[in-house]
Order: structure tokens, then C-alpha cells, then sequence
């Protein structure tokens, strides 16, 4: 039976901001966060006045300020890439318990764009500043750095326990290219030059239509031959680094059917732990996903059987790989035969990460946001038009959806339940 | 002895009994007095019991490897480590339980394969300023 949350509220809208990817000309990362929350009132037609309960990732204060909101519910959890899955959690639990009506969730990141303008991509907490800090204290002599260099371990942990190869995680690498050849909006959606368009000047990044260097299908030896990272990661096993925002909007079931966008409904939701530093972490093949994912399938009185696409986080192909074992769609150490089967490619049984993931469509460092609008998008039929903002992508069939993102070093999860209406 | 380039860890009250055990070659460890279990890295509480009775005892020094990597991309890495890649980092199963992060010596990274996942290493401490002395491990 399912809990008693569950279907209290729904996701009414779900847009991004005009430019995502790799931007021509830069924007702010609070910019990016007002267009797509703009994209989103007007999709909806529910006025920016409205929202009475703001969800970002360290950016609450700022958004309220910037759009005169005196909001009623202030969440600004950041605690890495899940931090949407867990906004959508909390504003879930504040509607169902009658403290707001309309809840935003934000984000924007100039994750790309950085580099050129010297600003700060992300509207997280510094954080690593103090070196009493014990996570800093009795790591930081020992030469790690991004987030590649801690999530190899994790890899060569799953390949040591379960005999799995690197090959098998380049499968997922392959199959979510050929979703992302399915999107014009994707990074890597084709090889530049190709198409209509002229090749890339010197000095451009392209991107999307413009097609990118390294875009358009690839195979297991392509990511196999990239370069090496942190071995066991190469190149094509890590993430993108763009820039994106988007927002959500999600009310109760009476406010749901007065917007011009149909609703998807939130039957299941869920958050945990295992971790922050990765020194903490128990068992590197495990994350707290099983934990999140079970309150979510406990919360929607369904299991992993009942879903029929998935958007999992894939900041690399092993954290898509671990998580899918996690979240019961596939045995533990047999996460990578859904993409190497192709039961989560174009046609599968069960499509993972429609949107190009965040492997070749659009990764801004937290990419929880993203995972969000695509499972919007699919489930509410809006894909194929492209929604309010966006060009079209690859619409699915899928009425219900599991999301489920992973912040930190494989640290914090949060899973969604998503079905559509019958 | 040559200037030590790479970051240095800040000692505070809690862990200083490790640090000062450092220096004299001893791995030392923080103890639950009450359910007996080491912990790393230093609390003032149990994670595991939630005691606040800490004691430090001295380990073995010996443990295994429990997963390793190739630090590859000198501009990915932490600063001053980026002249030592390739370089193989490791999370190390201690004896007593629980587990540290160090940078393996004595070890090939452009041969990971040579190298064990459950394979035994042991502590060495290395000068990198008069107050802190830096636990390493390398396969025994």
C-alpha cells in the first residue's frame, strides 16, 4: 500500500534555461536560474508570484531577493548533485503537510563558462577550507583532487569483487552516446562538421547543433583508446563539464489542474547517506541508494519491476553502473548489462538516461536538475515537441520513472518515484 | 633534508596524539574504551557506540590494500602532487579495523595490474616538516 505522501503533489512543469551546453556567450549562474524558472512560469501559467517555497542548492536566499519572493519555506540543501532529487523530497513532505502551495526548484550553473569569465560556476559551499577539518586533515596529503580521482577506486573495487571489466563499463558509455545522437540539446549529439552547419572555427567548443569534436556514436574501443585519467577512469567514462539551469514547479493536485502542462505525479520519494569523504565509505561497490530507493518504492507501493525508464546520475559510467545494481534493476555486479544487453538503449525495455546523460548531454558539476527535466519531459509526453525551451529529443513511452541522483564522492542519494497520469 | 612540497596536514587537539606517535614511528590509534572498536579518522565521540571514552593505542602498522587508483591528469590532481604522476593512491583495511587513505610506495603504476587488492602493506612515516611526519604504505 502505498504511503501516505505518496501522489500528494506533482512535478506541473519542468524547463531550462535558453542556453545550455557550452554557451556562446556567457551567463551568470543566476541568470541561467531566472530564465529557466521564467521557462517554467510561462509553461505552466502559474505566475512567478506564486511560489511560496524556494528549493536550490545554496542559492534560496538569492533567488527570493532577486524576485522581490518573500517565500514561506526556505530549503537550500546542497550536499552535491542529489540535492534536486532531495528539494523535490522535502517540497513534497511542506505541500502534503499544508505549509506551502507552489514549490520551486532551481538550479543554475556556469559550470562551463567559468573558465573564461574567472567567476564561481556553482552555488556551492566552499566547504575544504579548513584544514582541521578531519575529511581534509588525513586526505589531503595524498594527492587527490576532482572527483575522478576518488571515484576510480570505486571502479577497481567493483572490478576486483565482481570480476567486471573496464569494457563493461564503457558499454554504458556507448549506449548513452547513441541517446544523446537522439538530442539536438546534447553536447555530443554529432561530430562537428556534420550536418548543415559549418566545422568549428579555431577556439570554438560547439556543442549541440554545432556538433562537437568528439561527438556522435562511439564504441567500446573509443573509450577504451581515451586517455587516461585515474586508471581505472579514462576520458569517455567521465562526465561532461557544461553549463545549465532549469527549474521545477510542484504544487498539490488542485493547483496541478489549472496549469497548461500535465502533471507527473510524485509517488515515491526518498534520501540517505553513507558518507561525505570517501575515507568513510563502507563498501566502495555500495551506495545509499539501496536505502533511498527503498523508502521511494515504499512511499509509491511499487518496485523496481513496475518502472519502465530510469534516469540515473552518471557523473561517470561506474556511478550509473553501481547505482542501477542499487536500485534493483539489476543483480548486484551485473549493473552494466542493462547497456551492454541495449535493454536501456533506443527501443529497450527499460531506457536509461533518454537525454544523452550526463556522459554526452550536459553535466554543470551538479547534475541532478537535468535528470529531473528529462523525466518531466518523457513522462508528461512533452519530449518530442521539446517542451517550452528546448529543441525536441527522443520521446519514450514510459509512464513511470525512477531518478535517482548521487552527490559527493558516491556519497548522498536521492531517489524519485515518477508515474504520469493513466 | 629537502623541502617537502606537497601539502602538509595541520594537527589539531584531537588527532595530536597520532601526530606525536608519527613522529616517533608508531601508528597510533584512536579506541573506544567501551565497545573496544578503532576508528579512523580521530573523533571525540564512537561513531560506532557514541562513547565518549577515547583511548589511543598503538597498531601493528600492517594492513591491505582494499581498492587502489593511477592518479593520471596532473591538472586534475591536488597541488603539488601534479610532478609525481603517475602516482597509485589506496585505501588501506587496517589490522585493528577501519580504514586510511595514503599514496602507495614501492609500487609500478604503469603495471596496475601488478598490484594485489587484498594484498598486505605495511606503514612507513615520512619527514615533512619537524612536526608532522606523514604515514605511507608500501607492500610487504
Amino acid at each position: 500500500m502505498p504511503g501516505e505522501a505518496s501522489r500528494a503533489a506533482a512535478i506541473i512543469g519542468a524547463a531550462e534555461a535558453n542556453d545550455i551546453g557550452y554557451p556562446q556567450t556567457p551567463k551568470s549562474s543566476l541568470t541561467l536560474h531566472i530564465e529557466a524558472i521564467n521557462n517554467v512560469c510561462e509553461m505552466t501559467g502559474i505566475p512567478i508570484a506564486a511560489i511560496d517555497g524556494i528549493f536550490s542548492a545554496g542559492w534560496s536566499p538569492q533567488l527570493a531577493e532577486y524576485l522581490g519572493l518573500h517565500p514561506k519555506y526556505i530549503d537550500t540543501t546542497a550536499v552535491g548533485g542529489c540535492s534536486f532529487e532531495m528539494h523535490v523530497h522535502h517540497a513534497l513532505a511542506a505541500i502534503h503537510a499544508g505549509v506551502i502551495n507552489v514549490a520551486l526548484v532551481s538550479h543554475g550553473e556556469m559550470g562551463f563558462s567559468q573558465r573564461f569569465t574567472g567567476g564561481k560556476g556553482t552555488g556551492r559551499p566552499g566547504g575544504a577550507g579548513d584544514p582541521w577539518d578531519p575529511g581534509v586533515q588525513h586526505t589531503s596529503a595524498y594527492g587527490l583532487g576532482g572527483a575522478p580521482t576518488s571515484y576510480s577506486h570505486a571502479l577497481n573495487r567493483h572490478m576486483a569483487r565482481y570480476g567486471t571489466t573496464q569494457e563493461d563499463f564503457a558499454e554504458i558509455a556507448v549506449v548513452t552516446r547513441e541517446w544523446a545522437t537522439l538530442n539536438p540539446r546534447a553536447v555530443m549529439y554529432r561530430k562537428a562538421g556534420e550536418g548543415d552547419l559549418p566545422p568549428l572555427e579555431k577556439g570554438e567548443w560547439g556543442g549541440g547543433k554545432r556538433g562537437h569534436t568528439f561527438g556522435g556514436p562511439i564504441t567500446v574501443d573509443t573509450v577504451m583508446n581515451s586517455r587516461p585519467i585515474s586508471w581505472p577512469i579514462k576520458l569517455l567514462d567521465v562526465c561532461l563539464v557544461t553549463d545549465h539551469g532549469g527549474a521545477v514547479l510542484i504544487t498539490g493536485p488542485e493547483i496541478a489542474k489549472t496549469s497548461k502542462t500535465p502533471p507527473v505525479w510524485i509517488a515515491g520519494a526518498g534520501e540517505s547517506i553513507s558518507h561525505w569523504n570517501m575515507l568513510e565509505m563502507n563498501d566502495f561497490t555500495e551506495t545509499s541508494a539501496g536505502r533511498s530507493a527503498s523508502a521511494a518504492y515504499r512511499m509509491a507501493g511499487m518496485g523496481p519491476e513496475d518502472m519502465e525508464m530510469a534516469m540515473i546520475y552518471d557523473s561517470f559510467t561506474v556511478t550509473a553502473g553501481i547505482t542501477a545494481e542499487m536500485l534493483g534493476l539489476a543483480p548486484a555486479g551485473e549493473g552494466f548489462t542493462l547497456w551492454k544487453d541495449r535493454h536501456a538503449a533506443p527501443g529497450g525495455r527499460l531506457p536509461i538516461n533518454t537525454n544523452g546523460g550526463g556522459l554526452s548531454f550536459n553535466h554543470s558539476g551538479m547534475y541532478g536538475m537535468q535528470l529531473l527535466v528529462e523525466a518531466y519531459r518523457q513522462l508528461s509526453g512533452t519530449a518530442e515537441d521539446g517542451g517550452f525551451s528546448g529543441d525536441s529529443g527522443k520521446q519514450t513511452s514510459a509512464r513511470s520513472c525512477i531518478v535517482n541522483g548521487t552527490g559527493g564522492s558516491l556519497s548522498t542519494t536521492g531517489t524519485l518515484v515518477l508515474v504520469s497520469d493513466d | 633534508m629537502a623541502e617537502y612540497t606537497k601539502p602538509i596536514p595541520s594537527p589539531d587537539p584531537v588527532s595530536q596524539p597520532f601526530w606525536d606517535g608519527a613522529k616517533e614511528g608508531k601508528l597510533m590509534l584512536p579506541r573506544c574504551s567501551d565497545c573496544n572498536r578503532v576508528h579512523w579518522y580521530p573523533r571525540v565521540i564512537c561513531p560506532f557506540c557514541h562513547s565518549m571514552n577515547i583511548e589511543w593505542v598503538e597498531g601493528a602498522g600492517r594492513g591491505t590494500i582494499h581498492t587502489f587508483a593511477v592518479q593520471h591528469n596532473r591538472g586534475l590532481v591536488a597541488r603539488g602532487w601534479g610532478d609525481e604522476v603517475p602516482y597509485v593512491t589506496a585505501y588501506i583495511d587496517l589490522a585493528e579495523g577501519d580504514r586510511m587513505l595514503t599514496v602507495l610506495k614501492g609500487v609500478d603504476p604503469n603495471d596496475p595490474d601488478s598490484i594485489e587488492i587484498g594484498g598486505a602493506v605495511q606503514i612507513e612515516f615520512e619527514e615533512a616538516s619537524a612536526d608532522v611526519h606523514i604515514p605511507f604504505w608500501r607492500p610487504v
